[in-house]
């Protein structure tokens, strides 16, 4: 059958939305989207062509760099790959810090999507708040590790610092604020009437398409898929959680779902901090020759490492698999179709929380 | 409409509204003492064993330099990550951070490390490069020049009747030097870093003399 | 330089637009920028705002080592922006290429080989204080002498 096409409309790579460049292809007719398209390549460094032949402490750094925005599950994933491969045994209290790290890392991510969704869809106001909130995270991360972004947290057998009581304290009150602040800002996003009308039955991703698409991680949780790789990890099994699901799958979902995690987030550092014996932070570990496969949660879902190490530990062959592209494509292939205006086209790809810098690496 | 027009500009004529608007400040710009800035020197005496370049993952981020007679680690900015093991690494506590250093007392952490050098039978041309270049080398022995050829025992690796030998893998300080110098890429130094807990203590604590050193077979060639 | 030139100056530099532009970093040094307009930093009330778009801006914050995508696309960028103009390269990708900088990499390192670059901001990434600092020290000299020019 021939599609009557108005216009194809281009989008990006730079426009005020994007965070990062991408170009999303539009064929519309008037603004209704027939079809959608999106061409990456904007920011190919060839990390793991780089990561090739060196050792830990210098692919750690380069995995981090994989991701600014999720870089601590990069790190955890990586290091906890080698020590697959090396068998090594975790100090408790270097696990549950990792877990917290982690735990502060997805909530300023989580934050920072739906900052990015609320400022898309022209609600400053929120998403101002949302982002001040962030900040609130990033304070705890810092004083944690010593730096806000790139914090370089993990290395085999443990972590760089310890948690001393002070910081511990901190902590605490840092996530009651988040608790306390966020259920201000839910109540906002949930009886907003204009962010109801720009969100709910709008970008819709059914659970046959999700399935279909692999859509991971918040995407997928929020068209009914109940799959969390978290519930593999040693150390999440031992703080029992379940993961958030919504069964909508418009964008209303996908931002909920991310602020549900959020609180699910502040609650496992909360029992971390609780659990928490006093010991040693670090062990060593002696790399050897070997392959491992280790999977993680990123924030925006399944992370996946493949490494290969030669006899002193260095990096002979790695094959990253980020979230990002899965959730790209069932945004592309099932999400934009069908969308009504060429306003909702940039909020429905902001809503499945893209990385650009993830998915090119 | 007109309700809503009325209620902001009654909002608006608030005098705690305009107070906020008009001198409203935000708390100063400034780095808090924890951060983890880029390393500064202390005063303590640098003894160059460059366990801070060696741990370095940033390319050309950190050198150590000879300045009269002294010796001090400089930081390039633009290069330096600020990833502060270089801190970490530093068994005289040359450089500072943040609050690393006390957080490191504190902790009792630290890394050792090990230095394996391998060298490719197969690709090496017996130049000679490495030996000369290399820093260890030139301090063993100063009259190390040209072709490689020491009359020392005590260098890391020489030319030894057309064979390139290592003879002392344990004075390796993990520097790289070699391998930059070398044309055909026969040489490899693997660093092996381990974070462990305890007190600092001189590089190489794990022993670099007790690793395997593949000087036969060219099968290492990562 | 006539007097209308130099209000005109004093008022650019009272006003800043930034664009911003990822040329192949990895994300941290963007939501620094990000972090910037949060209201604990709040970089509007220094008069500098940050769209996207520019065609309205006067200085272009770049992040990223230059990936061979962007060769044409960023001249076309720098281009597009009126004059007076300055780049602002932003963490330590586009002034060394940082740890992408390696064999292997398909990035061409430093930006400053492509366009114009005015200040640099060290730093991986660098503090939302330092690239506030940098632009707030930048600020009053960059239009400061700007004479019109070819239009």
């Amino acid at each position: 059958m021939k599609r009557t096409v108005d216009v194809s409309l281009p989008i990006g790579p730079v426009h005020p939305v994007f965070k990062e460049p991408c170009r999303i292809k539009c064929e519309t007719r008037g603004e209704y989207v027939l079809n959608a398209e999106i061409e990456l390549g904007y920011v190919k460094k060839g990390i793991e062509r780089i990561m090739r032949g060196r050792p830990w402490q210098e692919v750690m750094f380069l995995a981090e760099r994989v991701c600014g925005i999720c870089s601590v599950i990069h790190n955890m994933v990586f290091i906890e790959g080698m020590e697959l491969i090396a068998e090594t045994a975790l100090p408790d209290r270097a696990a549950y810090l990792r877990v917290i790290v982690n735990e502060l890392d997805r909530i300023q991510s989580h934050v920072l999507a739906n900052y990015s969704y609320c400022y898309t869809i022209e609600h400053e106001t929120l998403a101002m708040y949302l982002l001040n909130l962030r900040e609130t995270a990033m304070d705890a991360l810092e004083r944690i590790t010593g730096a806000r972004v790139t914090c370089a947290y993990i290395i085999p057998g443990g972590v760089r610092f310890d948690l001393s009581d002070a910081d511990a304290r901190y902590l605490r009150e840092a996530v009651d604020t988040i608790d306390r602040e966020l259920n201000r800002f839910v109540h906002m996003f949930t009886t907003g009437s204009l962010i109801a009308l720009r969100s709910k039955e709008i970008g819709i991703l059914t659970r046959d398409e999700a399935i279909e698409a692999h859509a991971v991680g918040p995407t997928a949780r929020a068209s009914g898929i109940a799959h969390d790789c978290r519930l593999d990890h040693p150390t999440y099994r031992r703080l029992d959680f379940s993961p958030v699901v919504y069964t909508e799958g418009d964008n209303y979902a996908r931002i909920m779902v991310r602020f549900d995690e959020i609180f699910q987030s502040t609650e496992l550092i909360r029992r971390c901090l609780d659990r928490m014996e006093p010991g040693i932070i670090r062990g060593g570990s002696e790399v050897i020759a070997g392959t491992s496969r280790w999977v993680g949660e990123a924030p925006r879902g399944e992370l996946t490492y493949q490494i290969t190490t030669d006899e002193f530990g260095r990096v002979t062959d790695i094959g990253i698999r980020t979230p990002s592209i899965m959730n790209i494509e069932a945004c592309v292939h099932y999400m934009l179709i069908g969308v009504l205006s060429a306003a909702d086209v940039t909020s429905t790809y902001i809503s499945s929380d893209p990385c650009i810098a993830c998915n090119e690496r | 409409m007109s309700s809503s027009v009325i209620w902001y500009l009654k909002e608006f004529v608030r005098a705690e509204w305009l107070r906020k608007f008009f001198f409203a400040k935000t708390a100063p710009l400034e780095t808090p003492a924890h951060f983890r800035g880029f390393p500064q020197t202390t005063e303590n005496e640098c003894t160059h064993c460059f366990a801070c370049k060696m741990i370095c993952p940033s390319p050309g981020a950190i050198d150590v330099l000879q300045e009269g007679d002294t010796w001090a680690p400089r930081i390039y900015l633009g290069h330096c990550i600020r990833c502060g093991l270089c801190v970490e690494a530093c068994p005289e506590d040359v450089l500072t951070t943040g609050r690393l250093l006390e957080v490191q007392k504190i902790d009792q952490t630290s890394y050792v490390s090990a230095f394996h050098v391998m060298i490719d039978t197969v690709l090496c041309k017996r130049c000679g490069n490495c030996s000369v270049a290399c820093p260890v080398n030139k301090e063993i022995d100063p009259y190390l020049a040209g072709t490689g050829t020491a009359s020392s025992e005590e260098v890391i690796m020489r030319i030894i009747r057309g064979e390139m030998r290592v003879i002392h893998p344990e004075k390796c300080t993990g520097c790289k030097t070699c391998e930059e110098s070398c044309p055909n890429h026969a040489i490899r130094v693997a660093r092996v870093v381990q974070g462990v807990h305890g007190p600092k203590g001189p590089q190489g604590a794990l022993g670099g003399g007790e690793a395997p050193v593949l000087e036969e077979g060219g099968e290492e060639r990562s | 330089m006539s007097i209308l030139q130099d209000l005109k100056n004093t008022v650019r530099s009272k006003s800043i637009h930034v664009c911003y532009v990822n040329v192949g970093s990895c994300n941290g040094c963007d939501i620094e920028i990000l972090a910037c307009l949060a209201p604990r930093y709040d970089i509007e009330q220094y008069g500098i705002y940050v769209h996207n778009n520019p065609r309205e801006a006067d200085v272009l914050l770049i992040t990223g080592a230059f990936s061979p995508q962007w060769e044409d696309k960023l001249m076309g960028l720098w281009e597009k922006i009126p004059e007076p103009k300055v780049a602002v390269a932003i963490g330590n990708c586009p002034i060394s290429g940082c740890v992408f900088n390696r064999e292997g990499s398909y990035l061409d390192p430093p930006v400053r080989k492509h366009i114009p670059i005015a200040a640099e901001i060290p730093g991986c990434p660098p503090r939302p204080t330092e690239i506030i600092q940098t632009i707030l020290t930048l600020a009053p000299v960059i239009f400061r002498d700007y004479e019109g020019g070819a239009s």
